[in-house]
């Protein structure tokens, strides 16, 4: 009897896949795409809430692909990653009900639901993988098919073919460049240890460390893979990708790419440096704590400035993704369950917020916030789901993100770093400004709408757009109110990932048969 | 004597890539991307090559663990971290792992130079220009 519990890993990656390459054979029928596709992610979601229950009662889960035990590839989810899944998956779910309606008719049909479908396989695959080659071949496949999905047109044609093109090509070759690094680090990581499975690299890499023969290089290829997971996650000197690639992706997937796709380089992060590198860690601490203070400061100081909301929607996330690298750096179970919850709401908020900005954007036919205004008359519930994301984001008292912020910063004066905490509440104040300055310009105000947008039945916004944005809404004010849930699972992944010995043990008992 | 020549034809390749995508032109910057991928297959299947003692390779198939005398199974509490081969065994191989994994660098390499290269194709038919200066729109 072949119970689907034991093959949940596999699944969540498999499916997406499979049905990648079915999407492209329903290209003839549209109609059976869409609902197909629907009820896959529907049955997904349902699966990684079952992994994630499954890892919290009976602990973590290992699935062999093959028999090779350690040496072949296997997948692993613990806390963090079935977590993660879970995040993706629901952010994923929603963004496809939305992108029904956003993305133009040709290209939803043509390459929009398989690529879509790639992207989350891909996602899925790099969050439960095991083996560090694995990881570098599931970035690659999220790479190529976030490239495709950036240059979808969306209706109506707000953003330009030639900026789509732009941007994707930066986005292309600086990923390229990391995936260079990365085959850098990986091969340089196998040719000293003589494995790719993560849980063996580690016992090796302590077991040397413990009898003092841990080699130099060791702490070059650390600082390779600090350059690899962030330029996936924009920290400071690789940000400046971000701010031209997420705007100009049509919104939904905005809302991938700034929800869950630079979590991705978070995720990473956490498994290196806490499970391979926990050795070398103390050294590598102040230089994400200084690059996580950087990023904050470039991300706010850069979004005040921007009067296109959607840029202005991505340089808060530079700015929120360096909070979250800052609970990281800072490196105790406290700090790092911090930072997940505000991994968590920031994911939730900010896609909400790019998926209420695809809107606001065929509502106005413009991305210029010069040019909105009056809004709250003609679009009210846009207005209010905004002004709750913005005050998520920003940090104020009924919603997630004040949560997050307080456990940050609660966490970082426990644990004495009180300088880095301090700056980081000086620059919280601009994300304050900045948020609330945008939502005052785009709905208060006169009214200065394109009015020929009203006629036009393409810019309408439709039920299938606005309940995905209402269920984020809804998500997001529950984080703020009854947060403990949330909390409770941080702490205990947290508490894995400061101590991976149970994912070690898991990983190195499965014997070679 | 071989692998110091590996080595620098590893580091040429590096420095030529490395000169090549900070060009102007896009295609060049294609190009340097190709030389810099492939610099770096070269160093994964240069790693592969080693003196002997770790041997990866099974003889026979993998159950035949117990009669060759290799251990593939950690045993911490007696410090001993597979994969260990008995003393003495020698095998004139180079390891096969490096080699799938070059295999695979290649055909994802393979793919995104195909991508990026009709993205240069679009970005020509968008611009008129393949001057990398010249795609400075977004900035800002």
């Amino acid at each position: 009897m072949i119970s689907i519990t034991d093959h949940l890993p596999i699944l969540l990656i498999a499916i997406p896949i499979l049905a990648s390459m079915l999407m492209v054979f329903l290209k003839g029928s549209p109609v059976l795409q869409k609902n197909l596709n629907v009820f896959i992610y529907l049955c997904l979601v349902i699966f990684s809430i079952m992994l994630l229950q499954n890892v919290w009662t009976g602990g973590i889960m290992v699935y062999e692909v093959g028999e090779w035990g350690k040496y072949g590839i296997i997948l692993v989810a613990d806390l963090l990653s079935s977590g993660m899944v879970l995040l993706t998956l629901i952010i994923s779910f929603l963004s496809l009900i939305y992108s029904l309606d956003y993305i133009e008719k040709r290209s939803l049909n043509s390459t929009y639901h398989s690529l879509f479908n790639l992207l989350v396989a891909g996602l899925n695959g790099s969050f439960l993988t095991g083996d560090i080659f694995n990881l570098f071949v599931f970035f690659e496949v999220l790479l190529l098919s976030s490239c495709g999905l950036v240059i979808a047109n969306e209706k109506g044609g707000v953003t330009k073919t030639s900026d789509k093109m732009e941007a994707t090509f930066k986005y292309l070759v600086l990923s390229m460049l990391g995936s260079i690094v990365m085959l850098i680090a990986v091969a340089s990581l196998y040719a000293t240890m003589g494995t790719l499975n993560m849980a063996d690299i580690a016992v090796k890499v302590s077991a040397a460390s413990a009898a003092g023969t841990l080699p130099w290089h060791i702490f070059a290829i650390a600082l390779l893979f600090i350059v690899v997971f962030g330029n996936k996650a924009a920290i400071f000197p690789l940000h400046y990708w971000l701010p031209d690639v997420h705007p100009t992706a049509p919104s939904p997937i905005s809302a991938m790419l700034s929800g869950v796709l630079i979590k991705i380089g978070v995720y990473g992060m956490l498994r290196v440096f806490f499970l391979i590198f926990r050795d070398a860690l103390p050294m590598f601490q102040p230089i994400i704590i200084l690059m996580a203070l950087a990023t904050i400061m470039i991300g706010a100081v850069s979004a005040v400035g921007q009067t296109d909301v959607k840029r202005m929607l991505a340089y808060s996330s530079v700015g929120q993704i360096g909070y979250v690298f800052l609970g990281i750096g800072m490196g105790s179970a406290v700090t790092i369950a911090a930072s997940l919850v505000y991994l968590v709401n920031h994911a939730i908020a900010k896609s909400m917020l790019f998926l209420t900005s695809g809107n606001i954007i065929h509502h106005a036919g413009t991305r210029d916030m010069h040019k909105m205004g009056g809004m709250i008359k003609t679009a009210p519930i846009m207005a209010s789901v905004f002004l709750i994301g913005a005050m998520s984001i920003s940090g104020i008292p009924p919603m997630g993100g004040f949560i997050a912020k307080f456990m940050l910063f609660k966490a970082g004066i426990q644990e004495e770093f009180y300088l880095p905490v301090a700056f980081a509440l000086f620059f919280a104040v601009f994300t304050l400004f900045y948020m609330m300055r945008a939502w005052m310009k785009m709905f208060w105000g006169t009214s200065n709408d394109a009015e020929a947008h009203d006629d036009d039945p393409s810019h309408a916004s439709s039920l299938l757009m606005i309940i995905p944005i209402i269920i984020l809404a809804i998500f997001v004010v529950v984080l703020g109110l009854y947060a403990e849930p949330l909390l409770l699972l941080a702490q205990a992944t947290s508490e894995q990932i400061v101590n991976p010995q149970p994912y070690i043990d898991a990983v190195m008992t499965r014997n070679v048969r | 004597m071989n692998s110091t020549f590996l080595s620098l034809t590893i580091a040429l390749l590096f420095g030529i890539g490395t000169f090549l995508i900070l060009r102007r032109d896009i295609v060049k910057v294609i190009i340097g991307l190709g030389i810099l991928s492939h610099a770096v297959n070269v160093l994964i299947v240069s790693t592969g090559i080693f003196d002997g003692t770790r041997v990866p390779i099974l003889p026979g198939s993998h159950n035949d663990a117990g009669t060759t005398g290799s251990v593939f199974n950690d045993n911490l509490a007696e410090g001993i971290l597979s994969p260990v081969v008995q003393a003495g065994t020698h095998m004139d191989y180079v390891d096969p792992l490096v080699q799938a994994l070059v295999l695979t660098a290649i055909v994802i390499s393979l793919a995104t130079t195909a991508f990026i290269l009709i993205l240069a194709y679009r970005i020509h038919e968008e611009y008129g220009t393949t001057d990398i200066r010249e795609l400075r729109r977004l900035w800002g």
